[in-house]
């Protein structure tokens, strides 16, 4: 036990410093100077450009930028962004935001796919199962973008029921249309993976003889089968969270929300290193909690899966 | 029989996770006065006035320049009582008495002064610095080696409270112009904020109509309102909020469905602009901007002048202007915007035409062209289709291969102009901050002028004639001598002006009237319905 939780802390930490090397050196590689495009489409003059790199560092090599970085990320500093903004602060602002949207969008897969799920299973071969079945496939054909775009003018300007942009409005009201736009894909997933595996469960011998005991069919549905039948939606559910809180950079983009994706992508155009690798690195913490978290669900599940 | 509970408690955990993260974001009630101007732009980079780029619509409400200008380009003394100068090199500038910053500090000759000097000091690395260059001393603060031994220019005196002169390097009867508002760069800064620039560039405490009321914060909007005692013309409106849009097609759709009342138009939507808003709406600006094609002048086989004639001639830019812009551009026929006095307009007369016969006529006495021709320019901007335009109208009036490639971004595009590795002809605009045919001319131009990298281009002709037309007595003469720099540099032709830009901007029903100087509205001066 002992040997594979420390195993597993030296793996952490070995991806920890390979990612963030890899990702630095990404930024670093990016062509152009940041600091000349900090203007925009008027030029910088060359004595800033000189002082300003002067001041971010930028003139050292990979490595030692790197290591200064890493120095300054061990004792909680994430750096600045070249217009002297601190990361660390820019990224408890925009966390709260995707965290939210994340959570929301998550529920909704969880709520509306097990719920489309369970009926399609139910009412296998109906016109019920035909009709999720068209409407899930369309929905996962149509990229995100035009979803979004389209929600946004329907409900929001065409109808006004629904805010059109920003977080301003609070939670739910501002996340609704967001998430959902999110969310489809997920529970589109979700349902396809629930009505497989429960049409499998629901032909097994052990429904036949809770049946025959007289058992409630709710029951039988809702705590045999199901169960039985979770762990492929719940895996794809634990991974799908950690797509969610990594931040959804179209959608986010498309209703104005401040969150990560956000961030990442303006840092990315920006070649902000330092913003980049914090936000990457609290991202891999995510991942590596939610995948710890797929292999405690398996075990609660399904007492015959083991992680020794 | 209590594990099967699995799925359900995870339903719950997840809900009750939302309940609480949301408390964590909880919106704010939107303040709603009706005579609060929404404003739908983009992030700041710096709210101070000698660092912000692409801040001009926040720093110029919270900020008077000392000449105003009106929509015809004419100045008038707005913070300066005068500004004036017997030899066109030394100017005295007397302020206006009664001016207060917003926490009540007088405005002196002093914080002008001070505020320069900072701006200009090299090691600050002030992105507006360049703007101060003309001023006796800027050189000193600014070596090409090492750090400078002063902090101050020595062109620049203070008189007494209410005036001080500033000696210029060589004559420029121009430097009124230079004063108004987009160089922002000659603002004045009070004592107060260099205790903590830092905490100034969130809350900066200016001179002009509006006060900050709260710190901007990162990607929030943040809203000011009228400063009582500004001594200034007061502003037809209330305050302004600014909210920043990270994708400027939201912000559209925020203006359309009236939950923001004005914003710049992404050329994207340039061509529906009128049909979803109507025309009385859609506000089309004459910018103070040019649009042009450079070329790798440091490569032997773009030394070649008839060959970007040609380029020039085969390029149909009303066809261009109807198909992206929507009408909404002009095709350009000389260096600089037709809004810049004085402006030469048909100067570049049949080299700005269309004229297929006269391309191809001017592509053989080239000498033809061989292999692709690539048409750089930076990603991301929106600027594809245009650029696919010019490649398709060589690619069919030249017979010449061309392809339109982008950059990245602006970093790599500037950095290809920098190493001369662009691979051909390429993006080029030039923004002028005041209508002067100077700033467009000495930037693009000359060594020293902020865009020499973006044409590859100067002369010592060109030097010459444009000391003789800064030189001039009257502005009359100035027009007269800024005609002949143009002349000279299209004889020489190595840009190829495409158009003159209009910065296009939607509104709200509220906005009644959008006034607007050199191609941007003057927020202070907004009129909302009732």
């Amino acid at each position: 036990m002992i040997r594979s939780l420390s195993q597993r802390l030296l793996g952490l930490v070995i991806v920890f410093f390979g990612v963030t090397f890899i990702i630095y050196a990404m930024v670093f590689a990016l062509p152009g100077d940041p600091i000349r495009a900090l203007g925009g489409e008027r030029p910088i003059s060359d004595t800033t450009v000189a002082a300003l790199r002067a001041a971010y560092h930028l003139d050292d090599p990979l490595i030692v930028q790197y290591l200064r970085y890493i120095g300054g990320l061990l004792t909680g500093d994430f750096g600045t962004d070249f217009l002297g903004r601190s990361v660390g602060e820019q990224m408890l602002r925009a966390l709260p935001v995707t965290i939210v949207l994340g959570l929301s969008a998550w529920a909704l897969e969880i709520i509306v796919g097990l719920g489309l799920g369970i009926i399609a299973a139910l009412r296998r071969d109906t016109w019920i199962d035909r009709g999720i079945l068209i409407t899930t496939i369309l929905a996962t054909s149509i990229p995100v973008f035009v979803v979004g775009v389209s929600a946004q003018l329907l409900f929001g300007v065409r109808w006004g029921i629904l805010p059109v942009a920003g977080d301003k409005a609070g939670w739910p009201v501002a996340f609704i249309l967001p998430a959902a736009v999110i969310a489809i894909y997920g529970l589109a997933v979700v349902s396809r993976l629930i009505r497989t595996s429960m049409i499998d469960n629901l032909g097994m011998d052990y429904v036949r003889t809770a049946r025959a005991k007289g058992l409630a069919p709710s029951r039988i549905v809702g705590v045999h089968v199901l169960r039985n039948s979770a762990i492929p939606a719940v895996t794809f559910l634990a991974t799908d969270l950690g797509y969610l809180l990594g931040g959804a950079v179209v959608v986010e983009g498309i209703f104005n929300l401040p969150g990560i994706g956000n961030l990442l992508f303006s840092a990315i155009r920006a070649h902000e290193g330092p913003t980049v690798v914090g936000i990457s690195t609290a991202l891999i913490l995510v991942f590596l909690l939610t995948s710890a978290l797929v292999d405690f669900l398996h075990t609660l599940l399904d007492p015959r899966i083991r992680h020794d | 029989m209590q594990k099967p509970r699995t799925v359900r408690a995870l339903v719950i955990a997840s809900v009750a996770l939302i309940g609480l993260t949301a408390c964590a974001t909880g919106g704010s009630e939107p303040e709603t006065s009706d005579d609060i101007l929404i404003f739908a732009g983009g992030e700041p980079d710096h709210l101070t006035p000698g660092r912000q780029t692409v801040a001009f619509d926040q720093v110029m409400s919270v900020f008077s320049p000392l000449v105003d200008l009106d929509a015809e380009g004419n100045t008038s003394m707005l913070a300066a009582e005068s500004v004036e100068s017997d030899d066109a090199t030394t100017w005295t500038i007397t302020l206006k008495d009664g001016w207060t910053f917003h926490n009540g500090e007088p405005v002196t000759a002093q914080s002008y002064v001070d505020a320069w000097n900072f701006t200009a000091y090299g090691p600050n690395a002030w992105e507006n610095s360049w703007e101060l260059a003309s001023i006796v001393g800027y050189d000193d603060l600014n070596p090409a080696e090492g750090d400078p031994t002063t902090d101050a220019m020595s062109g620049l005196t203070v008189v007494d409270d209410l005036t001080f002169t500033v000696e210029l390097v060589g004559p420029d009867s121009q430097f009124p112009l230079q004063l108004t508002g987009a160089q922002t760069g000659f603002y004045p800064m009070p004592e107060a904020a260099y205790d903590d620039l830092d905490a100034y560039d969130r809350e900066p405490i200016g001179n002009g109509p509006f006060e900050m009321t709260e710190p901007w914060k990162d990607t929030e909007e943040y809203t000011v309102t009228a400063y009582e005692d500004y001594a200034g013309p007061a502003p037809t409106i209330a305050g302004i909020t600014f909210r920043p849009y990270t994708d400027n097609l939201t912000g559209y759709n925020d203006v359309l469905a009236g939950n923001a009342d004005l914003e710049y138009l992404p050329t994207a939507k340039m061509t529906s602009a009128i049909a979803d808003f109507g025309e009385d709406h859609v506000y089309s600006l004459q910018a103070p901007g040019v649009d042009y094609i450079g070329f790798p002048l440091w490569d032997e086989k773009w030394q070649n002048k008839e060959l970007r004639e040609a380029i020039s001639m085969a390029i149909d830019r009303d066809a261009i202007n109807e198909a992206i812009y929507g009408g909404l551009y002009a095709p350009a026929n000389s260096l600089t915007a037709p809004n810049m006095n004085g402006d030469p307009a048909g100067i570049c007369a049949e080299l700005c035409e269309f004229d297929v016969d006269a391309a191809q006529a001017k592509l053989a006495e080239a000498g033809g062209y061989e292999g692709t021709m690539t048409i750089v320019y930076p990603g991301g901007s929106g600027l594809d289709e245009l650029f696919e335009a010019y490649a398709n109208q060589i690619r069919q009036n030249l017979g010449i291969d061309a392809v339109a490639s982008p950059t990245t971004d602006w970093a790599e595009y500037w950095q290809s102009l920098v190493d001369h590795t662009v691979a051909g002809p390429h993006f080029g605009h030039w923004g002028a901050l005041y209508p002067s045919q100077q700033s467009t001319l000495r930037a693009l131009f000359t060594e020293g002028g902020g865009c020499y990298l973006c044409t590859g281009y100067s002369s010592p002709e060109v030097d010459e004639l444009l000391l003789e037309a800064d030189a001039s007595q009257t502005l009359d003469d100035s027009y007269e001598g800024y005609a002949a720099v143009q002349e000279f540099v299209l004889d020489a032709f190595p840009t190829v002006p495409t158009f003159s830009a209009t910065y296009n901007y939607v509104t709200s029903d509220r906005v009644v009237e959008l006034p607007a100087v050199s191609g941007s509205p003057v927020l202070s001066k907004i009129v909302l319905a009732d």
